[in-house]
């Protein structure tokens, strides 16, 4: 049994978990559920003493059984903890990319949990290292043993993780996160696979998860943590269906879901006037650039007159058209001698986007999302097929808002980007310093933030803001068309929910048409009309949202739906 | 296999061209090499011998051909500046013949020191910054930032001090003060082996120490990097003991960076110490070099930038398939 009495953790006197208690049954699993900055990551890397050297208990103490590891006041206890980590309590974390030695073979490093803590003979390790393996549902487990971690998929990392993390049968097992990175698929194998080994091994598991879903669905109890502390700690359904706290009330409701009113986009209406600022004013020569040493695929601007309305297009209207379109990647080489080897990531892809409408793109990685909508950007040229846009510069929102802005401009500076690139390929579209400042106001504006942001450079904003940056970006030279790969994915459920609600609320005003990429499900049903789902390189359907989510035709959109 | 086949084709191609450039480069650059060897006294009959002779009449091309069939048979023409005796001229690959072990073992022994000072050094290092800042603290967080300063402050110092001078502080401290050998008393190794290689140390120190203070720092900084790793807590979650994650998970990652740099300090040394060679009095490579460009002995100077530059590649090569043996994600292709 783990009991977490009244524990308090400060990095340089800042408290970022306060007076948390927990108490963990053997055989229990326990939610731990909360946002970035929570404190639930560092409550289970001080349980597991792991935390980082600043950190200090300020008070309360840490119990296993009747020992105590940490108390306030006290240095962890590395000797003590030796004894317990990876024999008595174990981890498994979030990044089965990163989490393993990438030069060491994985049997090896499971192994090492067994050379640490018992005697047993290098033979004998070796076949209990086996053994795990295939319990953990590694088939050819002599193969795995053999492999480096680059050798095998995230889903078989993570199982090489657990693996390690059961091998001893520990009382305690701390999951951070253990699915959040992988696709959803797999994200279900490996929960089941986490929820049998609890019933078999009858350990304390304390799960980590920024997903109420998922607690509700593998927790017997949930503790709800918003800086710091514990606001609500029950049942799932004690939870779900009577949270006391507003914060768990928002935290629910956040959560996509397909089970929850849907808001309908399509409603053209002519909004665009109001919008004629930061405007290209001149048709553009790009079908001309495009088309420059591309013999194999023709990428059409189309030159449209543009006047008071922008995409007057009428409903219906296509303003992107792929035809039969295969989009190839170059296997790295910069051998004099060898050819480039090509490979085709994306074949045969047909689909229109129509003027006003959101189309959702899902998938898992790996299956061709991203390189489909970088061939749509002209972005990668290596294509065959068609591509026809009738819109003009298509702009394009990033997933990860922390990377994707240069954190050395400000960000007034990085919103009238865009408009002098336009300015600079194309001199009819030239707009004065006033002007162009004069749209970025307006811009930061719309995307819902203030003028005192003009200023600021993006290390000072949130991600929420990072991204409603992002949008403003994209969305400043009134494009008509944008593509938007993951971008809430990398955000917290409640700042997700405000980031799609500001995306739908800027589409309709500004009669916006969007490719919008997504790997979950569910965030696309609450943003896209239509759904188009992709499976290795191939679109295997595309419909209407209502239509896939009820009457889903192939098997692969079934699984995803139940799945999620 | 099909990877080695690769790579001896691009050494091969890029020696070619070296050559080409380094021929072309001493037919441009004036001054007559007749003139230098025989002095302005020299009769027109004498001068025009000589100049057919070593084949100076030919057009450039054909030179360049008789030169380059000669140095892939192993004959490397001859020196226009050394003699063997009064009638013999001096072949060019026996005078290098003669430098070539000196300079080569002068490098090996300099490595062998490199590398087992800096290595263990680095990582004592790393794990004392770890300790002063990193993931565990404890009593020795107060010990480990003083040494983490020191170690700063006295490698960086070392780093900055010129070989030539350390080559003095070396023969002045442990030659003249402490009688540990006897400077300007360089023992040849066809005479006498153990002496020489006794020699050899204390230049090999000062060419080592800086490499030392540099590879160090650089061990350091790149274990410091790989310490914030997510591998890292993982090894640390099993229970594994500081000393074990430093050396069984951190060191082989941290050292991929550092093969690189020591490949550098390889190439570097193989290729001649000029100062410390100078400073020992060593007949080696370097001095070779330096006394062939100031004489205009050209076949000497072509033949040592092929040799360079056949060292250079070389030893990248090496760090290559070392990368190869530390990571296994770098494939074949």
């Amino acid at each position: 049994m783990i009991t977490i009495e009244n524990l308090s953790v400060a990095f340089d006197g800042t408290e970022v978990v306060k007076h948390v208690s927990l108490q963990l049954e053997d055989g229990e699993i326990l939610g731990v559920v909360g946002e970035s900055g929570s404190g639930k990551s560092v409550t289970a890397l001080t349980l597991m003493g792991l935390a980082p050297a600043a950190a200090q208990v300020t008070s309360g103490r840490i119990l296993y059984d009747d020992v105590v590891l940490q108390e306030a006041g006290r240095p962890c206890d590395k000797a003590l903890y030796e004894k317990y980590q990876g024999a008595r309590m174990s981890m498994v974390f979030q990044e089965p990319m990163t989490s393993l030695n990438p030069t060491k073979r994985v049997g090896g490093q499971v192994e090492e949990v067994l050379k640490l803590h018992t005697k047993l003979a290098k033979e004998e390790s070796r076949s209990r290292v086996l053994e795990t393996f295939a319990a953990v549902g590694l088939h050819d487990a002599e193969k795995v043993y053999a492999s480096y971690p680059h050798q095998l998929s995230g889903g078989m990392r993570q199982r090489v993780m657990i693996a390690m993390a059961v091998i001893l049968h520990p009382g305690l097992i701390v999951a951070d996160e253990p699915t959040t990175a992988l696709d959803v698929t797999i994200q279900n194998q490996i929960i089941a696979l986490l929820q049998e080994i609890n019933q078999k091994q009858k350990n304390a598991m304390l799960f980590i998860t920024h997903d109420l879903n998922l607690a509700k669905r593998l927790c017997q109890k949930i503790a709800v943590m918003k800086d710091g502390c514990v606001v609500e700690y029950g049942t799932g359904e004690e939870i779900f269906g009577n949270p006391r706290q507003a914060y768990t009330k928002e935290l629910i409701e956040a959560v996509p879901s397909r089970l929850k009113k849907r808001r309908i986009l399509k409603a053209p209406s002519n909004m665009a006037d109001e919008m004629n600022v930061g405007i290209p004013k001149a048709p553009s020569n790009m079908a001309d650039e495009m088309n420059a040493g591309m013999p194999k695929a023709s990428v059409n601007m189309a030159k449209r007159k543009i006047t008071g309305t922008l995409h007057s297009a009428e409903q219906g209207s296509s303003i992107l058209q792929v035809r039969n379109l295969s989009v190839f990647y170059q296997e790295g080489s910069n051998s004099l001698f060898s050819r480039n080897k090509k490979r085709c990531v994306v074949s045969g892809a047909e689909f229109d986007i129509y003027s006003g409408e959101s189309l959702g793109l899902v998938g898992e990685s790996g299956c061709g999302k991203t390189s489909l909508s970088k061939a749509i950007l002209g972005m990668n040229r290596d294509i065959q097929g068609n591509i026809i846009h009738h819109s003009l510069r298509p702009q394009m929102i990033f997933q990860d808002p922390y990377s994707s802005l240069n954190p050395a401009k400000t960000i007034g500076w990085l919103l009238q980007e865009p408009l002098r690139a336009a300015g600079a390929l194309d001199k009819s579209l030239a707009m004065t310093k006033a002007d162009m400042e004069t749209a970025a106001y307006d811009m930061l504006r719309r995307v819902g933030m203030g003028e005192k942001y003009f200023h600021r450079k993006p290390s000072q904003l949130s991600g929420g803001q990072r991204q409603r940056v992002s949008i403003a970006q994209a969305l400043i030279t009134n494009p008509g068309f944008i593509v938007a790969d993951e971008p809430v994915s990398a955000l917290d459920v409640t700042i997700q929910a405000q980031i799609m609600e500001l995306l739908q609320q800027l589409q309709q005003e500004m009669k916006l048409s969007c490719l919008f990429i997504s790997h979950d499900i569910n965030v696309v049903y609450q943003m896209c009309d239509r759904i188009m789902i992709m499976k290795e390189g191939r679109i295997i359907e595309i419909g209407e949202t209502e239509e896939i989510f009820h009457h889903p035709r192939e098997e692969y959109t079934q699984l995803l739906l139940c799945n999620s | 296999m099909k990877y080695f086949g690769k790579k001896l084709i691009t050494l091969i191609m890029t020696l070619f061209l070296v050559s080409v450039a380094a021929f072309l480069a001493f037919q441009v650059i004036p001054g007559d090499v007749v003139t230098s060897i025989l002095g302005t006294e020299a009769t027109p009959e004498r001068e025009e011998q000589l100049r057919e002779e070593l084949g100076l009449n030919d057009p450039p091309a054909v030179r360049y051909f008789h030169w380059i069939t000669g140095v892939l048979q192993g004959d490397l023409g001859v020196s226009y500046r050394y003699s063997k005796n009064m009638n013999e001229m001096m072949p060019v690959a026996e005078l290098i013949g003669d430098k070539l072990p000196v300079t080569l073992w002068l490098a090996a022994v300099s490595l062998v020191f490199i590398v087992a000072v800096s290595i263990p050094l680095g990582v004592l290092w790393a794990g004392l910054s770890d300790a002063a800042h990193g993931r565990r603290g404890g009593m020795l967080a107060r010990v480990g930032h003083i040494l983490d300063a020191a170690l700063g402050v006295v490698t960086q110092a070392t780093m900055a001090v010129p070989s030539f001078f350390l080559g003095i502080l070396v023969t002045y401290l442990l030659g003249i003060v402490l009688g540990l050998f006897a400077p300007g008393g360089y023992v040849s190794y066809q005479e006498n082996f153990a002496g020489f290689l006794v020699y050899l140390i204390f230049p090999a120190l000062s060419i080592a120490i800086p490499k030392i203070a540099m590879t160090s720092r650089f061990l350091r900084n790149s274990m410091l990097t790989e310490l914030s790793a997510d591998y890292v807590r993982t090894a640390y979650s099993k229970g594994t003991s500081k000393r074990r994650v430093m050396y069984g998970h951190v060191l082989r990652n941290a050292m991929m960076p550092v093969v690189t740099f020591l490949g550098m300090i390889v190439a570097e040394i193989v290729a001649g110490s000029i100062v410390v060679e100078q400073v020992f009095g060593l007949p080696g490579i370097g001095r070779l070099l330096i006394s062939s460009i100031s004489t205009r002995d050209f076949p000497v100077v072509e033949i040592l930038i092929l040799y360079i530059t056949f060292v250079v590649i070389f030893v990248y090569f090496l760090v290559d398939i070392l990368y190869r043996v530390i990571d296994p994600r770098i494939s074949g292709t």
